[in-house]
């Protein structure tokens, strides 16, 4: 089929899922492509922090000024998605006060508002902290459902007449001097290819540019950083908890709803999909967090995640070339202004809080080269409030599903996701029905991580016929996904429900290595 | 007031301490057996699995060929004799109708809820019609029971499925435990049969979920097959599993016939060891705490699950003896990378000589009257060898035999 476009966008992100939302509303005709669900690379694999940019007050001033604004403005437009938790960032002995001057200097210079806390002030807001602590400064932190956010964007952005294609991957483009004429796609659920006419594309591909680049025939260097990230089975603080000291690995305290997700690692990377978390980066976040929160030692986890970061690579001041080093603030690359295709831009890097700027730069970008003068309202204008319960991957979403719990049958014990809550989704045009509904809803989020609830969800859908393919194969899919998760956090009680899983799934039922068949 | 020193106390209340109490009891000794809980019995059993990946057809020599290839193995230290002898009475406690066989002379398979086959070696007589394929049966499930899919479970076996609609349970769904319950009322059981027939499109086997009742399940299977028509064969299902609380039932009450001292709930804690003997245990049931004595002791407190093994983020432990762990080297090594991998940690456990005392790793005794009985054992992976039943049941009963003869 073709189709034809004034915007193509590429890569169902926040970025992606922003640029669609600020190009329709200024009445601008796009289409957005997405080769899997919407958020499934780093805009769902994240701590959910709504960043006061004081983490980069001193180390990057411009993103900390930016960060503070977007942050005002998504606290005016997303109010539902988001938690205003306040956050504290905690001098330790071992870092000493001195780093507390800088971090009040470069957060008064990006007006970002600070109180400073004596320590028995910091323990009496939170009093799980290490009671050794010399001293905390407050910050507006917070914290967002980034799944909940992205679908926001897309639904606001249907509303106005922008349409979007998931499950869909780009995998051949049409290019003659410098001119990205058409651009092919493929439906992985339905198996029907689009040739897709646009004037413009933009390629928001986050840690997946390189690839997309690399069709249109643009070689470049851009950086990926993975970062992994554990969760609690319980919330351990009230506010989002930073290390007062210069960025570095295992900072950040992250409250979600009644979990903690612990973060992060930053770690080069070559592959856009590195989402294994290693045993070293488990022991290092857990070492790092427990300084501040020392029940972390001893906490139960229930998962281990990564995303991959893009970052932007600049020179930093002192020329180091470490990954922290490198800027986490964004860039636009306009293809045509360096002669490689005329009517391609590129946006990278950036953080989630910033999405919307990113957007907004993006799109004036664009309509500066197709004559449109509308202004941005994106700021303006509030998300809408969704009936839909978004459940990103290892996140919890804002609205916990408090209001289904004892109605009907219960499908996730551990999340009490009911059946209602999971048939609304279902039955979706376009959806890959097993893990689309695992993104949708809380099912499996929980303790136990889909060990039970996986087979009743797949039941389902086998009722519903809305099983592609073969249903155990499915399934056996979901186990080993899981597996990546929960092998890094397997001790302690984790251990028992390991046992309790494999004994389920291998034992009793034998499920058996996918592609051997038991006797063969 | 009852006297606290027995001739043998066994720790633990899976299928390994149950075979290791009844063996001491029938041989007429004075026995104590604590669980702190029901054991993974009551979760994961069924049908007893001996060794499913045993080829052939003869359960007997193929345990003895795998015997001389796995000198290590619990089957090893068990021996063929008492395997057998195991075998026997555990198979004496389950008298008809409801009783336990084995349909060929070797491993035969059963239907699963996942539309799966399991090799397994006895079953019960509430399973026997489902035994070798389930084609060409109707699969019947029920509305508002979300641990069996009848659909799901037709789709493997190659028969059809239905869901049979019996309105809701006070506006929740059905537990394997209340289903388990209701079907052994009239009512529900009749309500039940009729909407089977009404969907029978000339099938002649039912195969349903494995909860058809606690108490009589033969009496429920042929009151169902009367109602319905055609044969009823259960099918294994997501823990909790109704017919391993069926055999747990079983054994309590034999002990409770006077047989053995039976304590469910309170925990063990700090055994007084002296001169490498266990002197005794203190039996928790707080807030009292009370020494409890005897000759010989059976460590029988499973894996993980059931707390027998502790994983710190360092190494794998026993709790209450302390006996050294045979264990792969680091945590790295515990788990493989892919889910079906068959890890590493499921071969940790507690080495014994083969008077199933704990040895330590240069082969010395470290207790000398407690001996280790079931999954807690090292050198077996009981979820690839497909002999989850079998290890304990064996070695439950070897343990308590070496236990009283010494």
């Amino acid at each position: 089929m073709e189709i034809r476009t004034e915007i193509l966008i590429i890569g169902g992100g926040a970025t992606g899922a922003g640029i669609a939302r600020d190009l329709s509303i200024r009445g601008v005709p796009c289409i957005l492509v997405e080769k899997g669900d919407l958020a499934s690379g780093a805009s769902g694999r994240n701590q959910g922090l709504l960043h006061s940019g004081g983490r980069y007050a001193v180390s990057d001033p411009h993103t900390a000024r930016e960060c503070i604004s977007e942050n005002r403005v998504l606290r005016a437009i997303a109010p539902h998605l988001i938690e205003e938790t306040g956050g504290l960032f905690v001098s330790l002995p071992e870092d000493g006060l001195g780093f507390q001057g800088e971090f009040l200097d470069g957060c008064r210079s990006a007006e970002i508002e600070t109180s400073v806390l004596t320590p028995a002030e910091a323990l009496e807001r939170e009093p799980n902290l290490t009671p050794d602590l010399l001293g905390a400064i407050e910050v507006p932190d917070g914290v967002i459902d980034p799944f909940g956010l992205v679908l926001a964007n897309v639904r606001d952005a249907e509303h106005h007449g922008a349409r979007f294609f998931f499950h869909t991957e780009v995998f051949s483009v049409g290019l003659s001097r410098g001119w990205l004429g058409k651009v092919f796609a493929k439906d992985s659920v339905s198996g029907e290819e689009y040739s897709i006419v646009p004037s413009y594309v933009m390629n928001a591909t986050g840690a997946w540019a390189n690839q997309f680049l690399r069709l249109a025939g643009i070689r470049t260097s851009l950086a990926l950083s993975k970062g992994s990230m554990l969760i609690t089975n319980r919330r351990l603080t009230r506010a989002v908890i930073n290390r007062c000291r210069p960025a570095s690995d295992g900072d950040i305290i992250a409250p979600n709803d009644t979990v903690s997700i612990l973060g992060t690692t930053s770690v080069g990377s070559q592959d856009a999909a590195d989402f294994d978390v290693t045993g070293e980066e488990v022991s290092q976040i857990i070492a790092e967090t427990a300084k501040m929160v020392p029940e972390i030692a001893g906490a139960r986890f229930i998962r281990a995640y990564a995303g991959v970061r893009p970052l932007f690579r600049v020179a930093t001041e002192t020329g180091e070339e470490s990954d922290r080093g490198v800027s986490r603030g964004f860039a636009l690359i306009d293809h045509g202004a360096r002669n490689e295709v005329s009517n391609l831009i590129t946006v990278i890097g950036g953080k989630l809080v910033t999405y919307r700027l990113m957007a907004e730069k993006a799109v004036d970008l664009v309509c500066g080269k197709i004559g449109v003068a509308t202004p941005c309202s994106t700021h303006l204008r509030t998300l809408p409030d969704l009936e839909e319960e978004p459940g990103p991957p290892g996140l919890m979403p804002h609205a916990h599903g408090q209001e289904y719990a004892f109605r009907g049958t219960v499908i996730c014990d551990c999340e009490l996701v009911s059946r209602d809550q999971i048939e609304k989704q279902i039955g979706h045009k376009k959806m890959r029905a097993f893990t689309d509904v695992l993104h949708r809803t809380r099912l499996a989020k929980g303790t136990c991580q889909g060990g039970f609830c996986a087979y009743r969800l797949m039941a389902m859908l086998d009722e519903k016929h809305a099983v592609e393919g073969d249903s155990r194969e499915v399934l056996e899919g979901f186990l080993e996904e899981r597996w990546k998760g929960i092998r890094p956090i397997l001790w302690g009680t984790a251990v028992k429900e390991a046992e309790l899983i494999e004994t389920i799934y291998k034992d009793v039922l034998n499920f058996h290595t996918p592609g051997v068949e038991p006797g063969a | 007031m009852p006297s606290n020193d027995y001739d043998l106390i066994v720790i633990g209340m899976g299928l390994s301490g149950l075979m290791a109490a009844m063996t001491a009891a029938e041989a007429g000794k004075r026995v104590l057996i604590i669980g702190k809980g029901m054991g993974r019995l009551c979760l994961f059993s069924n049908s007893i699995d001996f060794l499913g990946t045993l080829e052939g057809d003869h359960m007997a020599d193929g345990i003895s060929a795998w015997i001389a290839g796995h000198p290590e193995h619990p089957y090893a230290k068990a021996g063929q004799d008492r395997i057998t002898r195991g075998i026997s009475m555990f198979r004496s406690l389950f008298i008809p109708p409801y009783t336990f066989c084995a349909p060929g002379a070797g491993n035969c398979f059963i239907p699963t809820g996942a539309g799966t086959y399991r090799p397994t070696y006895l079953v019960p007589s509430t399973m026997t019609s489902g035994v070798g394929s389930a084609e060409g049966a109707l699969i019947a499930g029920v509305e508002h029971f979300k641990d069996f899919s009848a659909l799901q479970a037709a789709g493997g076996l190659n028969a059809r499925g239905a869901t049979i609609p019996l309105g809701r349970p006070r506006d929740r769904d059905f537990t394997p435990m209340a289903l388990a319950r209701l079907i052994e009322k009239p009512w529900f059981r009749t309500a039940l049969g009729r909407e089977i027939k009404r969907r029978m499109e000339g099938e002649k086997r039912v195969g349903f979920p494995a909860v058809l009742g606690l108490r009589n399940p033969a009496q429920v299977r042929e009151e169902l097959e009367y109602i319905v028509g055609a044969e009823v064969f259960e099918i294994p299902i997501l823990p909790p599993s109704i017919p391993g609380i069926r055999i747990f039932n079983r054994f309590k009450a034999w002990f409770d016939q006077g047989k053995a001292t039976f304590l469910l709930g309170p925990s063990v804690k700090n055994p007084v060891v002296k001169g490498g003997r266990c002197e005794g245990v203190n039996v928790l049931n707080p807030p009292v705490s009370r020494l409890c004595t005897a000759d010989a002791y059976v460590l029988a407190t499973g894996r993980f699950l059931s707390g027998g093994l502790v994983a710190s983020r360092e190494s794998i432990s026993e709790p209450l003896f302390g006996l050294p762990v045979v264990q792969p080297r680091s945590r790295e090594e515990w788990f493989g990378k892919s889910f079906f991998d068959g890890h590493p940690v499921n071969h940790a456990g507690i080495r014994v000589d083969e008077h199933f005392r704990p040895i330590d790793d240069q082969g010395r005794v470290v207790l000398e009257n407690v001996r280790i009985a079931g999954s807690i054992l090292a050198y077996h992976n009981s979820i690839e060898e497909k002999s989850r039943d079998g290890i304990p049941l064996s070695t439950g009963y070897a343990a308590a035999r070496e236990a009283i003869e010494s």
